[in-house]
């Protein structure tokens, strides 16, 4: 007969001994060596003391189990890990300062060190902003961890493809939704016409989403090739993939969908003189069913829309003048701001720095305090699309003509690390008038002062030249109106433009921005906002100058 | 030397307290900021604790009575005032001034009277004692030590009859059902406050960790049974505490919570050594948040734990809390007498704590569990113990693992800490440092090459 295991004494003691009496007289395993201990006569302390010796045996006897099941093991990595100072450094930092510096890690050859990984997946699992810069410094050891963990696992996906072995072809067939779009970006990095290939074999077996986002890879390493895909895609059941494919065509400068937008637009615009001054006059356009095939809407975007698709070259071939003379002529009726709505839209598309300067001097042709429609892209969007040099050459002098809506803080926050010496210096300058204003009176009575004294934005030679003559009804100001400069100064402005300081401001070279903007933090009657925006503006520079001292 | 008291622990300090309520309350005003004018001098500490009166409460500790004062109104003895200038004292945040106050020096000097007319009282049988004459005022160190035998058996009858209740109530348990007994949470907190009346606080802590099994799922009531099972045995062991060997009955004593002095644990040899820190474990929900400091020798490889309490939630000034993993300590080091030798303090350090590298020669689980085994010999009611491994962790079924170079896996324990330990691992081989428990392994330390990981 078996002795009593510890279940026995579990389900009596659950119940109670006065309810269901036990005998304990042998016990199983290594226990009873010790039963004979036990005194029957008193059943409480028995079965307390039998479950004592079953318990320290179990306790005691407590052994490794064997045989487990081994799976593979991550790949060596040869790209070096962060040194540890490095790796403290990360800890620290918001996203977006966390984002640059691992994007200069990745940048400089290193991987992120293992006992981070965690801390950078959770960041970029909470934070999308995040993922491109992480998934570009995992190496090896981090995608083999990220596979542990389904939040994690997206996080991995988005590894630059150029960065990514060749997947596994399983993948396309089973895999979920971001895998097979990583895998299709990966394979069009490699073979664009084996991806496009590959994604038209199973087209008509897609769910209309699968068919928008799976489109949507083609973008990478775009060429005519792709046009008769992209053209077939424009007859697709849903808008969405319908909008997806008009847009990559638009991208395609010689394909037949431009010349269609082309031939729509140049009936548009047409110049008329008037006592030998020229202006534009739009005529209203009509729509047909290839307009609407072409993604065109019905509506009172048509025009904007029209203009916005055709390739800017059209104007400059049918209307014979250069994009800063067009740019600057006035427009009959009030079309002036659906016009360069649209030209905006196609400068931004074409990356088009010659047409963006001359649209960004030409500013906005509305009301002076109207808000620009949603069809207007921002001087800063345009701005993104001159050559660094020109862009941050354009930030400063807002700067210095004291304008400090939100167009021209996001202008100057916009332009590219690290910051050329004078657009540095216009920031310091600023931020540094900005604080002493502060400083001598009151904070808040100071800030709409400032505003009133914003100085249009320098008006470029063409556009002095040419007429006053407004579009706009009513009395005409003295100067053609600029939008961005009669926008009032952005509330708290400083403390926006020190985030992005602190990004963006040079950390080599002889100027030590840290400690100019800790000079200012600490300024008397600072208020305290700046104060503390300055502060983390100076810390984020100092931890990027230790940053580049770590990784050089 | 000077004849300055040798610190009390914190767990001394606290063995004083009437009841749990006084622990907290004794363990929230333990930090440096109600207090002014605290100072020591001799046997004598005192402080001014503010309170929510205009007047700071004057609190005084006599160490060698020990007995209390205080000016607060509480009627609980001592009160949370002396108790948590006490727990500041014991973590050396009070300082040696020399020249007590008035209020101090007046206490003093009352107590002394007194006793010298006790004194007078007994040896002129029974007539009224004479008035207290200043300056005659010195109790020999024969009364003394005649107080402090009756005060330790009278101890030791508190602490008889609490444990004796204790194994009433644990027959009651079983007699009646744990199913309804346990039904309801926090059914151990009357017995616990009983065994802390009875100064058995070992006994008390016990019984409050295992307040919340009930509400730990299915299995509970084995995992009740256990517990039960395992303090009856402590009973039974208390019981017969004169026939046990000398080591047993020092485990017994121990756990259930007669407090060793730190001049009791110094007095044992000291054992020199690069003292490694392996890991640090920090208990914050413990009844008084407390960290655990496992440290190995780097020459003689003996494994020693520092165990400290922060009252007030912080570990402040107390430099043996401060220990960091991956940096090592020259220092002597003293083990309590309570078998197996682990928990220990730091006597004398013969340097500042450095950087250190990884530690060499990690054992594997065989070792592990032979320790173990060997440990429990020696104390059963052992719930931890300390593990330096090779491994890699390993997934089988849902579940990680830690395997060792054998292939023999035990299950790994947390949460959090499986991350980091599986990205330093990458799935190769890695020193960790952690607890070993029936329940499986906690990782608390990776070693990434040189460098120590805290997990």
């Amino acid at each position: 007969m078996t002795g009593l295991a510890y279940a026995d004494l579990v389900a009596a003691a659950t119940v109670g001994l006065s309810h269901r009496p036990l005998q304990i007289t042998a016990l199983s395993g290594a226990a009873d060596e010790h039963a004979g201990l036990i005194d029957p006569g008193d059943q409480a302390a028995a079965l307390l003391d039998a479950a004592a010796l079953l318990v320290t045996a179990r306790r005691a006897g407590m052994r490794p189990v064997t045989g487990l099941a081994s799976s593979p093991a991550a790949d060596h990595d040869a790209a070096p890990e962060l040194s540890a100072t490095a790796a403290d450094l990360l800890r620290g930092p918001g996203p977006a300062l966390l984002a640059d510096l691992l994007a200069l890690a990745a940048e400089h050859g290193y991987r992120a060190p293992a006992p981070l990984l965690p801390f950078l997946l959770d960041a970029a699992a909470r934070d999308r902003g995040l993922i491109t810069a992480v998934a570009g410094v995992l190496g090896a050891r981090g995608r083999w961890l990220a596979g542990h963990r389904p939040d994690w696992q997206r996080v991995a996906g988005a590894v630059p493809a150029g960065v990514l072995p060749p997947g596994d072809p399983a993948v396309w067939e089973t895999g979920g939704r971001g895998e097979r779009r990583s895998y299709l970006a990966g394979l069009r990095e490699r073979d664009p016409a084996a991806a496009r290939e590959l994604l038209a074999a199973g087209w008509s077996r897609e769910t209309g989403e699968d068919r928008a986002g799976l489109l949507a890879m083609l973008a990478r390493r775009l060429s005519p090739d792709d046009e008769e895909f992209l053209e077939a895609a424009l007859d697709d059941r849903k808008a969405s993939v319908r909008a997806e494919a008009a847009v990559l065509l638009g991208r395609l400068p010689g394909s037949a969908f431009t010349r269609r937008a082309a031939g729509r637009a140049a009936p548009l615009l047409r110049i008329e003189r008037h006592a030998a001054r020229p202006r534009l006059v739009a005529s209203l356009p009509g729509i047909d069913e290839a307009g609407v095939r072409d993604g065109l809407s019905r509506g009172p975007l048509l025009f904007t829309q029209i203009i916005a698709t055709a390739p800017l070259a059209v104007w400059v071939t049918e209307l014979g003048m250069s994009a800063a003379e067009l740019t600057a002529l006035p427009v009959a009726g009030d079309l002036a701001v659906m016009v360069r709505a649209g030209w905006r839209q196609a400068a931004i598309r074409e990356a088009e720095p010659a047409w963006a300067q001359s649209l960004l001097a030409a500013g906005w042709p509305g009301p002076v305090r109207a808000r620009p429609p949603g069809t207007w892209p921002r001087d800063h969007e345009l701005a993104a699309v001159l050559p660094p040099d020109a862009r941050a050459e354009r930030a400063a002098s807002l700067l210095r003509a004291g304008m400090t809506n939100a167009d021209a803080v996001a202008e100057v926050a916009g332009c590219p690390a690290p910051w050329p010496g004078p657009l540095a210096g216009a920031v310091v300058a600023a931020l540094r008038g900005a604080v002493a204003a502060a400083a001598r009176s009151d904070a808040a009575a100071v800030r709409p002062a400032r505003a009133a004294q914003v100085v249009p934005a320098p008006v470029p030679a063409a556009a002095r030249q040419a007429p006053a003559a407004q579009a706009v009804p009513g009395p005409a100001p003295a100067q053609p109106p600029v939008w961005s400069s009669a926008a009032p100064a952005r509330p708290g402005w400083p403390a926006e433009l020190a985030a992005a300081a602190g990004l963006r401001l040079p950390v080599a070279g002889p100027a030590d921005y840290a400690a100019a903007l800790a000079e200012l933090a600490a300024t008397d009657n600072c208020p305290p906002n700046w104060a503390s925006a300055l502060r983390r503006a100076a810390d984020a520079i100092s931890v990027r100058r230790a940053f580049l001292k770590e990784i050089r | 030397m000077t004849d300055v008291v040798a610190r009390w622990t914190t767990e001394n300090v606290l063995a004083l307290a009437p009841d749990a309520s006084s622990q907290r309350a004794a363990a929230g005003l333990a930090r440096p900021a109600p207090w002014s004018g605290t100072g020591a001098a001799g046997e004598l500490v005192w402080g001014l604790c503010a309170g929510s009166g205009q007047q700071p409460y004057q609190a005084i500790a006599d160490l060698t009575g020990p007995a209390y004062k205080c000016s607060c109104p509480s009627r609980k003895f001592p009160c949370k005032h002396v108790l948590a200038l006490l727990l500041v004292w014991a973590q050396g945040g009070v300082r040696e001034t020399g020249e007590p106050p008035d209020y101090a020096r007046a206490w003093q000097q009352a107590r002394t009277a007194a006793a010298a007319g006790r004194g007078a009282a007994a040896d002129q049988g029974g007539t009224e004692p004479a008035e207290g004459v200043p300056g005659v005022a010195k109790i020999t160190s024969e009364q003394k030590r005649a107080a402090a035998a009756r005060r330790s058996q009278q101890r030791a009858g508190r602490v008889a009859a609490g444990v004796a209740e204790l194994q009433m109530w644990l027959r009651d348990q079983v007699m009646a059902g744990v199913s309804g007994s346990a039904g309801r949470f926090g059914h151990t907190e009357a017995i616990a406050a009983r065994m802390v009346d009875a100064q058995a606080g070992g006994l008390a802590g016990v019984l409050r960790r295992m307040s919340v099994i009930p509400a730990t799922g299915d299995g509970w009531p084995a995992r009740l049974l256990s517990e039960y099972a395992q303090l009856h045995l402590l009973t039974r062991a208390h019981e017969r505490l004169d026939a046990l060997p000398d080591g047993l009955a020092t485990v017994v004593r121990s756990r259930i919570g007669y407090p060793t002095g730190r001049d009791e644990v110094l007095a044992t040899p000291q054992v020199t050594d690069r003292w490694q820190v392996l890991g640090v474990r920090d208990l914050p929900d413990a009844p008084i948040p407390a960290r655990r400091i496992w440290l190995r020798g780097r020459v003689n490889r003996r494994f020693a734990l520092l165990l400290s309490f922060a009252p007030g939630g912080y570990f402040g000034a107390n430099p043996d809390a401060a220990l960091a993993p991956g940096t090592e300590l020259h220092a002597d080091l003293h083990y309590y007498p309570a078998p197996p030798p682990v928990r220990a303090v730091i006597g004398t350090r013969h340097g500042s704590p450095a950087r250190g590298s990884r530690p060499d020669q990690p054992g594997d689980l065989a070792a592990l569990v032979a320790a173990w085994a060997a440990a429990l010999e020696l104390d059963p009611w052992l719930t931890e113990w300390p593990a330096l491994l090779a491994g890699t962790p390993a997934k089988d079924r849902g579940r990680w693992y830690l395997a060792d170079l054998s292939g023999a896996a035990v299950p790994l324990l947390g949460q959090d800490c499986l991350w980091p330990l599986l990205a330093v691992s990458g799935g190769h081989p890695v020193t960790v440092a952690g607890e070993w428990s029936p329940a499986g392994l906690l990782p608390l330390t990776v070693w990434h090459g040189d460098r120590a990981v805290p997990l």
